[in-house]
């Protein structure tokens, strides 16, 4: 295994870090702006992901240069990418509204105390 | 060339909804009721475009409508597509029939609300999430259409945010959905990563059976089985369809069978071709009788009317689950022919039948509530006195939904016992012990909630608004209950053709 191969994989190594770290967090914290950082935390490993998979070697970025169109690089995972942030800002946003009012209206944001639903 | 306005109908289902969510909102700021008017004209636009290309579909057959180059290269990306085929009509009906439902009995129940244009815009911003999920032919289109549901979706069930658990319920959907749509990228990433493209038409050809390719598979099936409620994962169902607000309620549920749709679509289409289809459709009827039962056993011990038809709700998408899966359990055998083409002629049927009783349920269980501010089945009783039109409704609703003969309940479930008996006599029988407890459940609630002395509970009937919301639904029902035959013969048997033909390329 070369040094170029490890380095390779390394972005990949990352996704997987970052996107269990997320899982882990969502699953097992009570406290809700934690569970939130944890899927902002899948949120950037997924979007990782994706923007290396888009890398090719000795290809060229998506841009109309003199270069040939045939080398240059698909930009579809770029877009993807662009696309997922914003839809992560609309998500994220759209959650920390909901644990704002849950704050009103429960006095907490511990999952232990947000369980009214059940009842 | 002159423009053929048949030709363009699935962009239109689109763009009407999208448009006049924001259209709404701005025409309210000037006037309550013009922004009701402009939300309607929104939904029946919808509701008319979709009936124009079901018509096209139904005699010309599918077609593909494109964006951008009209070629099919793996380099071509500028091209996304649109899959006009007879299940996205089965699936857009479907949709159309109970937005339009319960776009009308909103205007009954939201009259006292002072920022009811909020509701409307995200009603409509549903309805473009929902249409565009079953519509769209490309695996980076459905991710955003997914998220465009997911958010509006969650806005809506929080809409009465002055009740804590309608936030609390929105907070349980939203993570959910949340994570479940990184996982969709996750796996589109996986087979981004494989082959290079995203349309439905081309990974089919290309799918093999990779490992990578088997947890693509498996990350979408859990996520579009948990966003269809199916049990494990149904937990956020009943609380989401529990504390929506009550026009809104059939309307989440419809997000659920669209996902349903959206999972039918993917495991036919998209993995039919590579995968071995006889485990999968084993593993979608393990699901399904889970569904069924977990379902059915969990509306027994709910005393909340509408976290009970939640529960129902779960239980009848099991039904979907196991027909269809056996469908795809015998894809290309002898089988197929013998048995399996009839499941899935029952699965499919039961899935509009079930969009479209299940609503009316749910609405004549809103009216309910709205009128007496009662949820606990313990404290309503006598009703039909005072309201026996709502009554009527609930009573089509509730045999429908037991598949009492001759209800249109009955004739797709019949489909189903025939069916899955020859797959597997043990599974017919679960499902005929699933509808016989769901029938007694439907009897208590009756007999609980409306039938007894007047208790005085109520002082009559819903509007005439609420009620023609209900009727309706209850004329599609008894539609669908007098024309069985019709309804497979021209909906259900194109739409079958259009999923088992695979993906127009």
């Amino acid at each position: 295994m070369t040094l170029e191969s490890i380095l390779m994989t390394l972005p990949y190594i990352t996704v997987v870090v970052l996107f269990s770290l997320g899982l882990f967090t969502v699953l097992f914290k009570k406290n809700l702006i934690k569970i939130i950082m944890g899927i902002a935390l899948m949120q950037n490993g997924a979007n990782l992901f994706l923007v290396s998979l888009a890398y090719r070697r000795g290809e060229y970025a998506p841009i109309f240069t003199s270069a040939e169109s045939t080398d240059m690089v698909m930009p579809t995972a770029h877009a993807l990418t662009l696309t997922s942030i914003v839809i992560g800002v609309a998500t994220t946003a759209l959650l920390l509204s909901f644990v704002i009012m849950i704050k009103r209206h429960y006095g907490s944001i511990n999952t232990d105390d947000v369980r009214r639903c059940k009842e | 060339m002159s423009f053929d306005i048949m030709l363009h109908t699935p962009t239109f289902i689109l763009a009407m909804p999208l448009l006049f969510a924001f259209l709404t909102i701005l025409v309210s700021k000037f006037s309550k009721k013009f922004g009701e008017m402009t939300f309607l004209l929104g939904l029946l636009l919808t509701g008319f475009f979709v009936f124009l290309m079901s018509y096209r579909i139904f005699t010309d057959g599918g077609w593909i409508y494109t964006f951008g180059a009209e070629e099919v290269t793996t380099r071509n990306f500028f091209r996304i597509t649109f899959i006009a085929d007879g299940f996205a009509a089965l699936a857009t009906i479907t949709i159309a029939i109970t937005a339009i439902a319960a776009g009308i009995y909103s205007f009954g129940y939201l009259e006292k609300e002072m920022s009811s244009d909020k509701f409307y815009t995200l009603f409509l911003l549903t309805l473009g999430g929902v249409n565009g999920m079953v519509l769209t032919g490309d695996l980076f289109n459905l991710f955003v259409w997914f998220e465009v549901t997911s958010v509006a979706s969650c806005a809506l069930v929080a809409y009465e945010n002055y009740r804590g658990r309608s936030v609390e319920a929105a907070l349980k959907y939203m993570v959910l959905s949340t994570v479940g749509g990184l996982v969709v990228l996750f796996s589109i990433g996986l087979l981004y990563g494989q082959y290079g493209v995203l349309n439905y038409a081309l990974l089919s050809g290309s799918i093999s059976r990779t490992f990578l390719d088997k947890l693509a598979l498996a990350l979408l099936l859990v996520i579009f089985a948990m966003k269809a409620s199916s049990v494990p994962m149904h937990m956020w169902a009943p609380d989401a369809y529990g504390e929506a607000p009550g026009p809104a309620t059939p309307f989440i549920a419809i997000t659920s069978l669209g996902s349903l749709f959206v999972l039918f679509r993917l495991l036919f289409g998209v993995f039919g071709v590579g995968i071995d289809t006889a485990a999968i459709g084993a593993i979608l009827v393990i699901l399904g009788v889970l569904s069924m039962f977990v379902g059915v056993t969990m509306a027994l011990v709910q005393n909340d009317l509408k976290r009970l038809i939640a529960y129902l709700s779960v239980s009848q998408m099991g039904y979907m689950m196991m027909a269809v899966g056996v469908g795809l359990a015998t894809l290309n055998t002898v089988e197929y022919q013998n048995f399996g083409e009839l499941a899935m002629k029952g699965g499919l049927f039961h899935m509009i039948n079930d969009g479209v009783y299940k609503a009316l349920l749910f609405l004549s269980a809103v009216a309910v509530i709205h009128k007496t501010d009662l949820r606990s089945l313990n404290d309503l009783g006598g009703l039909a006195h005072k309201m026996p039109y709502t009554t009527m409704f609930f009573l089509v609703g509730a045999l429908s939904i037991a598949g009492i003969p001759p209800m249109s309940g009955f004739s797709s479930k019949l489909l189903i016992y025939q069916s899955v008996y020859l797959y597997n006599p043990i599974l017919a029988v679960i499902a005929l012990v699933v509808s016989i407890i769901t029938f007694a459940i439907m009897g208590k609630v009756f007999f609980n909630a409306f039938l007894g002395p007047d208790q005085g509970l109520t002082d009559g009937e819903v509007s005439n608004v609420m009620l023609s919301g209900m009727a309706i639904l209850t004329a599609v029902v008894i539609l669908f209950t007098l024309f069985p035959n019709l309804v497979v013969s021209e909906i259900v048997t194109p739409a079958i053709e259009a999923l088992t033909g695979g993906v127009l390329p």
